[in-house]
């Protein structure tokens, strides 16, 4: 007989913004490949063949420009677009697996899985499959009683190709997981920082397996309660809900109602609620998101309707506006279904950076140009609506903040850019 | 294990299209008598798209699959989730390429075959890494 015990399993997409671009473009698989980050910025996400070129996360794109042709590197600006409507099908897959999904980033997600523990493992197994089938991206499940220990599972099932992809805590013999535990610096940690890192080194806590021996009290005296948590998860006692994982990576709104939501218009007051509570969050953090998740959901335990809408929006450009923030949350609403009984809905922000961390205007590396040139520029290439001083060029919501000259078509969200599949 | 995402269940009154009960039962005076006939609009998305995580539109090029309704220019409805079988028109990736042709599973080999004379069909001698991009189940065709 197998144990039974509830589990959760992160779900994330591998390296997800070169996946979504090989997704629609076949041509770039098995070459090295970098997305690159708001105005073409720096590298965020890599290709394993790009990684083998020995490319690190954050190289500034100016650096590798001139020699990207010679090791034949394919390069593409952030598609937001694309990104964000990959990600909302993904969580809506994922929503058809729990009634308790937890969207912690743009290809991220927490899930309650029940039953025995090899079936967990098998329903881990399908997601893979079923993402794969159904979004054409390849995602790594990682499973165990409690997030932080989930996420350590997820990232060896993405290093390890034994797991096949999935790999459930409490299936793993226990002499691999002490290696494991052993082979893991503190610093790779889910919630302990670069600052925690060293303190801990400084008093002989080196490896994750040191720290979940730790005598969590004492943590919590000479540390803080956050990382006292840290340690009975990774003990296995699971203490990070919902409502408490908001790092610095995600701003997370949710509730469950008290009684079951019906209308629109109730979903619509609802979510606007929740887009303000997330930008006060992000106020008092003196963050700003890029990207919106909103989602909704009918109780798993209904016999009635099921539904679980996801929009994931992205925003025009880094914003904690509440109005923005709301706004862009009622995307949700054409899929709510009236007279379907919701339970839960939230919205998650992500993409986050300090307030005020970008130019306004695109740079490019190269000297600063005259402004009116710029606006000059701008206004050819996107319209002349497209930019403008003070209150008329903020009106106009759309990119024109953003550089992107290597930018991939819109797939999915634009009628004229639509993939071509060849009759030859 | 799939689940139909988009079947919206309606809660909005509906009554049959013709229905002549109800009209002469209306106070005098109720504001609009054409709301108890109202019905939701037709949706496409909702009679075309059978679940919309593995449905994507794609545009066609070229006129390789002009016999089968199929021409340059035109829109297709695509499925990825679908398990293509002998006869599907897939979207199989060929060199790098997304080709769109109608799959042919016989008992003497897997062929990619085309709907115009002037394409030869093209043989597919390890069927096991053929990539099958998505299934087409519908065809935006202009007329
Ligand atoms: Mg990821």
């Amino acid at each position: 007989m197998s144990e039974h015990r509830s589990s959760i399993a992160l779900v994330d997409v591998n390296n997800f913004y070169v996946s979504s671009e090989r997704a629609f473009d076949p041509s770039l698989e098995g070459r090295p490949l970098v997305v690159l980050s708001n105005n073409d910025g720096c590298v965020i996400t890599r290709s394993p063949e790009a990684k083998a070129l020995g490319i690190s996360m954050g190289t500034p794109w100016f650096r590798i420009a001139g020699q990207a042709r010679d090791w034949g590197l394919e390069v593409r600006s952030s598609n937001y677009e694309l990104y964000g409507d990959l990600s909302a099908r993904v969580m809506e897959l994922l929503g058809r697996y729990t009634g308790n999904l937890e969207i912690y980033s743009i290809d991220e997600a927490f899930l309650t899985l029940s039953g025995p523990l090899d079936a967990q493992h098998r329903t881990g197994t399908e997601i893979r499959a079923v993402v794969r089938r159904h979004v054409g991206l390849p995602v790594c499940v990682g499973i165990a009683p409690t997030k932080t220990l989930a996420k350590l599972a997820n990232r060896w099932a993405k290093g390890n190709p034994g797991f096949d992809g999935v790999c459930h805590w409490d299936l793993v013999p226990e002499e691999h997981r002490r290696s494991l535990l052993q082979r893991l610096a503190v610093s790779d940690i889910w919630g302990v920082g670069a600052r925690n890192a060293q303190r801990l080194n400084a008093i002989g806590i080196d490896s994750a397996w040191d720290l979940a021996a730790a005598d969590p009290v004492g943590i919590r005296k000479r540390f803080s309660v956050v990382l006292m948590r840290t340690v009975l998860e990774l003990q296995g006692t699971s203490c990070i809900t919902g409502h408490e994982s908001t790092g610095n990576e995600q701003v997370l709104y949710s509730r469950s109602f008290a009684t079951p939501v019906t209308t629109r218009d109730a979903m619509h007051q609802a979510l606007s609620t929740y887009a303000q509570g997330a930008a006060s969050r992000l106020a008092r953090k003196s963050l700003q998101g890029r990207v919106i998740t909103a989602f909704a959901a009918t109780s798993p335990f209904s016999t009635g309707p099921r539904s679980a809408p996801t929009v994931c929006v992205p925003l025009p450009a880094h914003t904690a506006n509440p109005l923005e923030l709301t706004r862009a949350a009622d995307r949700l609403l054409p899929l709510v279904e009236e007279g379907v009984p919701y339970i839960r809905a939230g919205v998650v922000v992500t993409d986050l950076r300090p307030a005020g961390a970008q130019a306004l205007l695109p740079v490019d590396g190269s000297a600063p140009k005259d402004t009116g040139l710029l606006l000059h520029d701008v206004g050819r290439r996107f319209g002349r609506s497209a930019i403008g001083l003070g209150h008329a060029g903020l009106k106009a919501g759309s990119d024109w903040t953003m550089k992107r000259d290597m930018l991939s078509p819109h797939y999915t969200t634009k009628w004229s850019e639509l993939p071509v599949v060849k009759a030859r | 294990m799939r689940m139909d995402g988009s079947g919206a269940s309606g809660a909005a009154p509906r009554r049959p299209m013709g229905s002549t009960e109800g009209g002469s039962l209306l106070p005098s005076g109720y504001a609009s008598p054409a709301q108890d006939w109202f019905e939701d609009r037709i949706d496409l998305n909702r009679h075309l798209i059978k679940d919309i995580t593995s449905t994507f539109i794609v545009r066609v090029s070229g006129d390789a699959m002009e016999g089968a309704g199929i021409s340059d220019g035109d829109e297709l409805i695509v499925d990825r989730a679908l398990r293509p079988r002998d006869g599907s028109v897939v979207i199989a990736v060929l060199d790098g390429e997304l080709v769109i042709r109608r799959l042919r599973i016989a008992p003497s080999g897997v062929l990619l075959v085309a709907a115009h004379t002037a394409y030869e069909p093209i043989p597919v001698p390890d069927p096991d890494h053929l990539v099958i991009w998505g299934v087409a189940t519908r065809c935006l065709h202009h007329v």
